[in-house]
């Protein structure tokens, strides 16, 4: 045995592997303790050897870019040992995701948690931003929650750096309900930026509940956008229509957005109309977010530990560790074609009572007729 | 008259323009008055008060300065056009000084504007001292300050003593003075909440009260209309309307459940909020440093062939799409500054000794 192969020994040692709680395509997600503290983590095992191309491109990313970061607010990625032919990432054992707050309807926010929610996701952004790195797959799924409030950001599975200038990079990433216009357009040098429109749709959805701008394809999401927020005009955003997908997809007005957020203060709409702004070299930073008057006015922001939390914990824990391996296999990104929308459910029903409706017309229309 | 008066630009007081018609509610306005003026009200006496000082309806404001006791039009009279010799004890005063009186014993009424001055700046909080020992110190001090003032011993020096407090706890002083504004503030939302609460409560309550009403009613109608359509027993048709009606209210009643829980936990998640106080915002909790004061960045950017083709994108499809090359070249400048813990040049024409510096190094990472 080497000293490679010892040292990796002696690190999967330290940890144990309790029960298996989810597989993806490309990893196993098991739950697991340290063996000297008994702390609980989630392990996990990546398949190797299944792909010519090696390994997952996700894994890289997120072994590659948690390993840099250290923050409150970012996942913790404790450790990282092979077993045979396999690749473990010990990561920090996070009990729920934001996605299971919001759908919990048993849950009240108050405009102070949502506020205390927002300032921890600036403050990870930030950091990443700091470290030159674009998380690109911000929503609520991938927010998790440990057991003391704190909120964390957690797949980097399709995190990238700062591009030098004048390297491409790919406009397929971001789940599509909170990815911005300018990668809908298809452009390939983009920025920061990104990520911050992705914690503008997290936002409105954590007052409304309900996903802000569900779009159905990557035509529909930007309809969705515009309809919401109003056809950018050249003024808005100087140099849109010369991104390479770009097609006019018709002229929306912009609707007061206090008719939607009726119950939001001025200084909530005006961070969101903040993130939501079109040209994205004028779209808030996230250190600037930070600073916002928002944060500071009354109520302060909940202290974490008071937060709404889940009532049933553990009930999915495989998701948020093992978010990244349910990819689509048509690319990484697009992860809410596979899993149907909210939204559709509505409509089924409505276009048969329209149907219904218009029988009725009909049926009216001959007698009068003649 | 009045309008004359106007007109002639005279100076008219509020009650009308003769002297002569003057009431005590009035102020008199010509104050520059020597002794031998003679106003309506009454006529000066040595000491300057009037004769209407005796009367009883009079507010007796107070001044905590020097403790007495004169009457309002007097004030008005004496102090209108900023500070003015007092007439009794002839020290200067000014109109402000002199506030409406609470208590009928002077000495009380002192006692509790010294206090109220006193702990308008000494508003330390247990939570700012180390111990209870220094604690307890610092409020015997206060209270000697206090009792030094009331009883006006050493004023000079309890002054100063008051003034050196000050300079040396101006942000602690400033900072608690915040915190109780926000603890007020605290206190009139959570009244707010509850008020809106109890308010929706009783809404709700008038609203089930209305449902069931009209619940009732109909059911009655539905009974008559069944009665005189169906052929039925008249007994059985009875019967399962009156089950009918009970199970539309055990859903109503179920609904409602629901919505008096989230008001409890609403309730409940106020109640918690005193336990474990929420904190003002502080934007980032970690110490970050930048080497912002190692560099500026080149407001009119960089020539590196690196970034050739973002500066020369004519359509603009880098810019509109976002990318910020200013990012690429603080990046490079901040890992070169942090990494060698050098400023880096302050621009390519310098003197040859500068560019020595390791100028190289820095451009080169």
């Amino acid at each position: 045995m080497d000293a490679v192969e010892k040292a990796n020994a002696a690190r999967q040692q330290q940890w144990i592997k309790d029960r298996k709680v989810g597989e993806g395509t490309y990893a196993v997600v098991y739950q697991g303790r340290e063996a000297s503290s008994g702390r609980k983590v989630a392990i996990k095992k990546i398949k190797v050897g299944q792909f010519k191309d090696g390994l997952d491109m996700s894994a890289i990313r997120e072994v590659r870019y948690l390993r840099e970061l250290k923050h409150q607010n970012v996942i913790e990625l404790l450790d990282v040992f092979s077993s045979k032919t396999n690749l473990n990432l010990v990561l920090e054992f996070l009990d729920s995701d934001l996605e299971m707050i919001i759908k919990d309807r048993s849950l009240v926010f108050l405009p102070a948690d949502i506020k205390s929610w927002m300032a921890m996701t600036f403050r990870g952004l930030e950091f990443c931003h700091r470290n030159w790195i674009l998380h690109r797959d911000l929503k609520p799924n991938n927010l998790l929650i440990a057991s003391d409030g704190h909120l964390k950001l957690a797949d980097f599975g399709l995190a990238r750096d700062f591009a030098d200038p004048g390297y491409k990079m790919t406009c397929q990433v971001i789940t599509r309900w909170y990815r911005p216009p300018e990668l809908l357009f298809g452009c390939r040098y983009y920025s920061t930026a990104v990520d911050i429109w992705s914690v503008g749709c997290i936002f409105a959805e954590l007052m409304l509940r309900i996903p802000y701008l569900p779009g159905e394809s990557d035509m529909d999401q930007l309809k969705t956008i515009f309809r919401a927020l109003g056809t950018p005009t050249e003024e808005d955003w100087p140099g849109h229509t010369k991104l390479p997908d770009y097609v006019p997809v018709g002229q929306f007005p912009k609707p007061p957005m206090r008719d939607l957020f009726t119950a939001a203060s001025a200084d909530t709409l005006n961070l969101l109309a903040k993130c939501f702004t079109y040209e994205p070299r004028k779209r808030i930073s996230a250190l600037d977010a930070l600073s916002h008057p928002y944060f500071f006015a009354l109520p302060y922001p909940t202290h974490p530990s008071k937060l709404p939390k889940c009532s049933t914990v553990a009930n999915k824990p495989l998701d948020e560790v093992d978010a990244n391996v349910d990819m689509n296999p048509t690319g990484p990104g697009v992860k809410a074609t596979s899993k149907g929308l909210k939204r559709k459910l509505a409509s089924p029903t409505e276009a048969k009572a329209r149907s219904i409706a218009r029988r009725l017309d009909f049926s009216k229309a001959p007698p009068s007729s003649p | 008259m009045n309008v004359g008066g106007w007109l002639q630009g005279k100076t008219i007081k509020k009650t009308g323009a003769s002297s002569s018609s003057h009431t005590r509610s009035s102020t008199p306005q010509q104050v520059q008055s020597t002794s031998t003026t003679i106003f309506g009200g009454g006529v000066k006496d040595a000491s300057g008060r009037v004769s209407e000082f005796f009367s009883m309806d009079d507010q007796c404001p107070v001044s905590p300065a020097i403790t007495k006791c004169v009457c309002e039009s007097c004030i008005d009279r004496l102090f209108t056009l900023g500070p003015a010799p007092c007439p009794i004890c002839n020290k200067i005063l000014r109109k402000l000084a002199f506030t409406p009186q609470t208590f009928e014993d002077l000495g009380v009424e002192k006692e509790v504007a010294v206090r109220r001055r006193v702990a308008k700046e000494f508003n330390k909080r247990r939570e700012d001292f180390p111990d209870l020992r220094a604690y307890n110190d610092y409020l015997e001090e206060v209270e000697d300050i206090t009792f030094n003032l009331i009883n006006e011993i050493d004023i000079p020096e309890t002054e100063a003593r008051i003034a050196r407090y000050r300079a040396e706890n101006a942000a602690l002083i400033e900072l608690n003075i915040q915190r109780e504004e926000a603890y007020a503030q605290q206190l009139k939302e959570q009244e707010e909440a509850e008020r809106r609460d109890r308010e929706m409560r009783a809404e709700e309550f008038r609203r089930a009260e209305e449902e069931e009403r009209e619940e009732r009613e109909k059911g009655k109608r539905e009974i008559i209309d069944k009665l005189e359509t169906s052929s039925k027993d008249a007994a059985k048709v009875i019967k399962q309307t009156r089950k009918n009606a009970l199970k539309r209210s055990q859903a109503r009643s179920a609904t409602t459940t629901q919505l008096t829980s989230n008001s409890q936990l609403l309730r409940s998640r106020a109640a918690q909020s005193t336990n474990i106080p929420d904190v003002p915002h502080v934007p980032l909790q970690d110490h970050y440093y930048a080497y912002e004061d190692k560099f500026t960045l080149r407001p009119e950017g960089y020539q590196d062939f690196l970034s050739e083709a973002v500066r020369k994108d004519r359509e603009g499809i880098m810019r509109g799409g976002g990318y910020k090359v200013e990012e690429a070249w603080e990046r490079a400048l901040r890992s070169a500054v942090a990494a060698l813990d050098l400023p880096p040049l302050s621009g390519l024409p310098q003197p040859p000794s500068r560019v020595d510096q390791g100028g190289d190094v820095v451009m080169a990472s």
